[in-house]
């Protein structure tokens, strides 16, 4: 951490926003919001932003501040677990295809590309019909689009190492080949993979945000980012704050988790380190 | 050498068809395990008020009385003679609507990717030029607004703004196909091609100065530099040509999202292309329209793919050498 | 629930930002004939069928209308008025209805219509393998004779009220007896005042003027294209440019938004169709009709109104039919009683609480999920968990067809007739019957007492029981009826909106 202080003011800048956030989204965890996010005042309905309400208040007379804060906690845990799915089972399935070759790379291949080959809106349209709506399975959902990426993006720089002199001379010493691929190749594509993991992480908070907004993600009342943009969609000439406020979440916290992945880029790449 | 290149063609050959075999099997599933069909989408509630007599005869009409198996292999049959199924909403085969709709959503996607990549490989390789400086910040706040601003908000904002200080609003016109108003057609594609190659233009940038910036960091090029070559035959010969892999992964793999990855924006914007096409398939259920145009998306993006794959070869110094 | 709440449908719904925007009217592509404009109408989807007796989509039957004829006929009020039936006229014991053709009537085709055409289309509608949704509307029917080119005679088992306006809606259209489904679906063969011009599939259709048309006006304008937007907001858009001349909206931020430019009219026409919790009475906790009645008495219609569609609607009971209209201040509880609810909790012993499994459809119309929000705020305050099931349009479908729901937000069609709206639902042998949860002897009885009364008069009466029989019993929770809003920009003139949402005076709409 100390070292990403020193080297990347914009990775600096990304994690205080994503510390910000977290901290709301924890009060939100430990009912510690000025409203509850989900109890309906109709008396006062559309207020505008000020002391009483920060983020003023919907139609439904709630506070747009709770809601928008309870809504980070929600979509930071879809973006997380559906990433890290992603991550582990995508970056897996590409060093073992560009690696192994052969049958491997043939099943994975298959696999990957029946999955890419589906357009993602009636995969999640699916999904979401089929299976039992909660914030796991929509993580779920999400990751399954994902995986496919992650197995493409790093096979073919796989492909490549490996026919790098020294993978090629780390054969010829005997390792086994799950020593090399630990050791030697993926190190080599660890940056490729943290820069995907940084866009992926944006665009499954994005993703949740447009499932909801598509009437698929986490059902109501229950606050989210994407169906806090979905209710007040229409209502932006009578109450833009509604608006306003959780769009305004939602590309901040995008923004952050992007500023953080390129700092932590800059600092875990190997061929960064000690220059400069 | 010429048989074992002639094994790899049949090898390739094979596992396409195993993937669209694969995207047949899912796509038959998923849409059945999607609750209503047919009858209940055209009827909706009314559909209760069906009695068990009509209930059989729209069942037998829309051919959802015949066991799975059998409409799987009487689909999958018809799709290898070129008969991709009727839809019954429009009055017109599949293929048909496929043959007008392909092409619309063909030429966004290359308008997009050519926006994208215009956008995406010159301003990634000017951030990597000199990362941290201020010129990587304009890259990084382009990528960044790119990457955080929803294509529907973007799209339906562009069409607000010009539709009213400029009166510009080609899309309220019916559609002109290239080929009918080559200059209708091409304002009709103008702003979703902003709005897609806008959203794509960031990963490609990214992907293009993280690629650089490796390059750059290998012994070749400070050989050359040290060797006296002209810094721009430098940047484009050496390190652009070395970094073309993961931008070329990149390209294939957004142009191949934007097949069937369009939808939004082309409902925004009355574009009619195969995204709609499946969407409202899903809507009304029309199965043999949702897996035909899937299956056919599923091509293009085999074709996609091994247009990447063979892309690489040529580019790729590493695999070229071996 | 009308297909028409699917003008909003699915994501275009979800899509529409509301959009303003302006410009220098860019010229709107006529067909190819100069001279007389045609007029365009925005739309989010085309039709999904063309054959008139299984089109329920709001699309297709307002495509379907301006194409074939029908027997009888609405006017701007939703009184019955002769359409291919000149006259009609009920035998004294109501056991015979005899109709007199109009003369002189030709299909799209050329040939002629006459009775032979009208036993054929009847007798098909009445075949249950024909599938017709309207089949149910000639229960009454036992046969149907032509004794001449020009007369047909209904036989019934009965005297039916409803019987006229029943033949008035295009589910009913009268076909040629030589077209069968196959051609029609393709090739539409009516008699209504336009032809089928020039269609593109998911992109638009052109209707072209039937300068044979027997009513006593021609069509003003030689061609409606209805062209395809799938975003409503866009559809806002191509009216203030120019491209779109006419649009119907069910969404009032959407209207709102069209009228905020100043360059479209916009005409609100309350609507038939009405927003309601239905309860299933044969389900769970809601068998006992204390526990509906302490719903009934929790709930404050204005304000789920108010939040869920900023208060553009009016309360109403179960009659919405400008001619039959329930008074919504006679139900128990007409304004929100939590005290009364505790009581008739208590009553039914369940003074801990009930939990209410609900079923909300998500896309289907632009309100459903905020006014299960509403409801849920509410009635939690009484004590009843409404434990929300959002669901998308497919999957509700399923459920409301198979009746597995405890209670259901929907948005049901109304109809001019009430026995149209509601004999199906509530009478016991009634096709809708077992997912409206409800039936008693005693409304029966009354049903069929207004099916055989043909005075207005005398029926409005029957009604008004109808309506409080179910109330009393708070078969369903009826909360409010929304309005259908008739967007047209300057240069229209001459169409009427309807209650039914219903565009059959495009016949009389001219372009300038």
């Amino acid at each position: 951490m100390t070292a990403l202080l020193r080297r990347s003011p914009a990775g600096l800048a990304g994690g205080a926003i994503l510390v910000l956030l977290a901290a709301v989204a924890v009060l939100s965890y430990a009912g510690l919001l000025p409203y509850d996010p989900i109890a309906q005042h109709p008396p006062s309905r559309f207020r505008a932003p000020s002391g009483e309400h920060l983020f003023g208040t919907d139609q439904f007379g709630r506070d747009v501040f709770s809601r928008a804060a309870a809504g980070v906690g929600n979509s930071a845990f879809v973006a997380v677990v559906a990433v890290a799915f992603a991550t582990v089972v995508g970056t897996l399935g590409g060093l073992v295809s560009g690696f192994y070759r052969g049958v491997a790379d043939g099943a994975i291949g298959g696999v990957t590309n029946v999955l890419f080959a589906f357009p993602p809106l009636l995969l999640a349209l699916s999904l979401a019909s089929v299976l039992d709506r909660n914030r796991f399975t929509i993580a779920v959902a999400i990751a399954i689009v994902y995986v496919p990426i992650f197995i493409r993006v790093t096979r073919g720089p796989v492909l490549s190492l490996r026919e790098i002199e020294y993978v090629k001379a780390a054969v010829s010493t005997g390792l086994s080949r799950w020593q090399i691929m630990l050791r030697h190749v993926l190190p080599n594509i660890t940056s490729i993979v943290v820069v995907q993991v940084a866009l992926s992480l944006s665009w499954a908070v994005l993703t949740e945000a447009s499932l909801s907004f598509l009437g698929l993600g986490t059902p109501p009342p229950a606050p989210s980012l994407g169906s806090m943009i979905y209710e007040a969609r229409s209502l932006v000439f009578i109450a833009p704050w509604t608006l306003i406020a959780p769009g305004a979440v939602v590309v901040l916290l995008v923004v952050g988790l992007n500023l953080l992945g390129d700092g932590l880029r800059d600092t875990l790449d190997p061929r960064n380190r000690g220059k400069r | 050498m010429r048989r074992i290149a002639g094994n790899r063609a049949v090898r390739r050959v094979a596992s396409t068809l195993g993937t669209l075999f694969g995207v047949a099997v899912f796509v038959f599933v998923m849409l059945r395990a999607i609750p209503g069909n047919q009858i209940t989408a055209g009827l909706g509630t009314e559909a209760a008020a069906l009695t068990p007599a009509q209930k059989q005869a729209l069942e037998q009409y829309y051919g959802l009385d015949q066991p799975l198996v059998t409409q799987f292999f009487a689909w999958l049959g018809n799709m290898v003679t070129g008969n991709f199924g009727y839809s019954a909403r429009s009055q017109q085969s599949v293929l048909d609507l496929t043959l007008h709709a392909l092409p619309v959503t063909f030429e966004l996607a290359v308008f997009s990717i050519v926006l994208a990549l215009l956008v995406g490989v010159p301003l990634g390789m000017l951030s990597a030029s000199r990362a941290n400086a201020p010129r990587d910040a304009i890259g990084q706040v382009v990528s960044l607004a790119g990457l955080s601003i929803p294509a529907f908000l973007l799209a339906t904002t562009l069409l607000s703004i010009f539709a009213a200080s400029f009166g510009f609003n080609p899309n309220g016109q019916g559609f002109a196909t290239l080929v009918e108003d080559p200059l209708l057609n091409l304002q009709q594609m103008f702003l979703p091609a902003l709005v897609l190659g806008f959203g794509i233009a960031a990963p490609i940038l990214r992907t293009t100065r993280t690629a650089v910036l490796e390059v750059r960091s290998h012994d070749f090029v400070r050989t050359a530099r040290a060797k006296g070559v002209p810094e721009r035959r430098l940047q484009v010969r050496h390190v652009l040509g070395n970094a073309l892999v993961p931008i070329v992964t990149m390209t294939g793999l957004q142009f191949g999202y934007l097949l069937g990855g369009a939808v939004v924006v082309e409902q925004i914007f009355s574009v009619p292309g195969i995204g709609r096409q499946v969407l409202l398939g899903i809507q009304q259920k029309e199965y043999a329209v949702v897996q035909s145009t899937v299956l056919v998306i599923a091509l293009a993006f085999v074709v996609v793919n091994l247009l990447t794959d063979a892309l690489y070869r040529i580019i790729d110094p590493r695999v070229r050498a071996s | 629930m009308p297909r028409g709440a699917l003008s909003a449908v699915g994501i275009a719904a979800a899509l529409s930002i509301a959009l303003t925007s302006c410009s220098s009217p860019s010229a709107p592509a006529a067909g190819g004939d100069a001279p007389a404009k045609g007029l365009v109408v925005g739309v989010t989807s085309d039709p999904d069928t063309l054959f008139p007796w299984k089109a329920t989509q709001f699309q297709a039957v307002n495509v379907l209308q301006n194409l074939y004829g029908t027997l009888t006929e609405f006017d701007k009020d939703l009184n019955v008025v002769p359409g291919l039936a000149q006259s009609w006229e009920a035998s004294k014991d109501g056991e015979k209805l005899t109709l007199k053709l109009r003369q002189g009537v030709t299909f799209a085709d050329g040939s002629t219509f006459d009775s032979k055409d009208v036993k054929a289309s009847l007798e098909r509608l009445m075949d249950e393998k024909t599938a017709a949704v309207a089949r149910a509307s000639l229960a009454s029917v036992k046969s149907v004779e032509a004794p001449d080119a020009n007369t047909v005679v209904l036989e019934l088992t009965g005297p039916d009220a409803a019987l006229p306006a029943n033949l008035a809606t295009v589910n009913m259209a009268m076909l040629s007896s030589d077209d069968t489904e196959q051609e029609l679906t393709t090739t539409p063969n009516g008699t209504g005042p336009f032809r089928l011009g020039k269609r593109v599939a998911s992109q638009s259709l052109t209707l072209a003027r039937n300068d044979t048309y027997w009513g006593p006006e021609k069509p003003q304008v030689p061609t409606v294209e209805f062209r395809v937007i799938p975003d409503e907001s866009s559809i806002v858009s191509a009216m203030q440019s120019g491209n779109v001349q006419l649009a119907v909206f069910d969404d009032p931020l959407v209207a709102q938004t069209a009228e905020s430019g100043g360059t479209i009219t916009v005409a609100k026409t309350p609507q038939l169709n009405y927003h309601v919790l239905q309860l299933n009475g044969r389900h769970g906790e809601l068998k006992d009709v204390n526990v509906r009645l302490a719903i009934q008495c929790a709930i404050d219609r204005k304000q789920v109104l108010d939040t869920a569609a900023l208060g553009e609607g009016e309360v109403t009971g179960p009659i919405t039919a400008p001619a039959y209209r329930s008074d919504p201040s006679k139900r128990p509880c007409p304004t929100r009683d939590l005290a009364k609810a505790a009581g008739y909790l208590a009553k039914a012993g369940k003074s801990g609480g009930v939990t209410v499994k609900t079923i909300v459809s998500q896309g289907e119309y632009a309100t459903s999920v905020n006014e299960a929000q509403n409801l849920k705020a509410q009635l939690a305050e009484a004590k009843i968990n409404l434990e929300l099931e959002v669901l998308e349009s497919g999957a509700f479908v399923d459920r409301w067809v198979a009746a597995d729901f405890d209670a259901a937000v929907a948005l049901n069609g109304g109809r001019p007739d009430p026995d149209g709206s509601y004999g199906r639902y509530f009478t016991s042998d009634g096709n809708l019957n077992k997912v409206a949860g409800y039936s008693s002897p005693e409304l029966d009885k009354l049903f069929a007492e207004g099916k055989a009364t043909t005075d207005q008069a005398a029926r409005k009466p029957i009604y008004d029981q109808v309506a409080a029989h179910l109330e009393d019993n708070a078969a369903w929770i009826w909360l409010f009826a929304g309005y259908t809003y008739t967007a047209t920009t300057a240069n229209v003139q001459g169409f009427v909106p309807m209650a039914s949402g219903s565009l059959q005076y495009l016949r009389t709409t001219s372009v300038s």
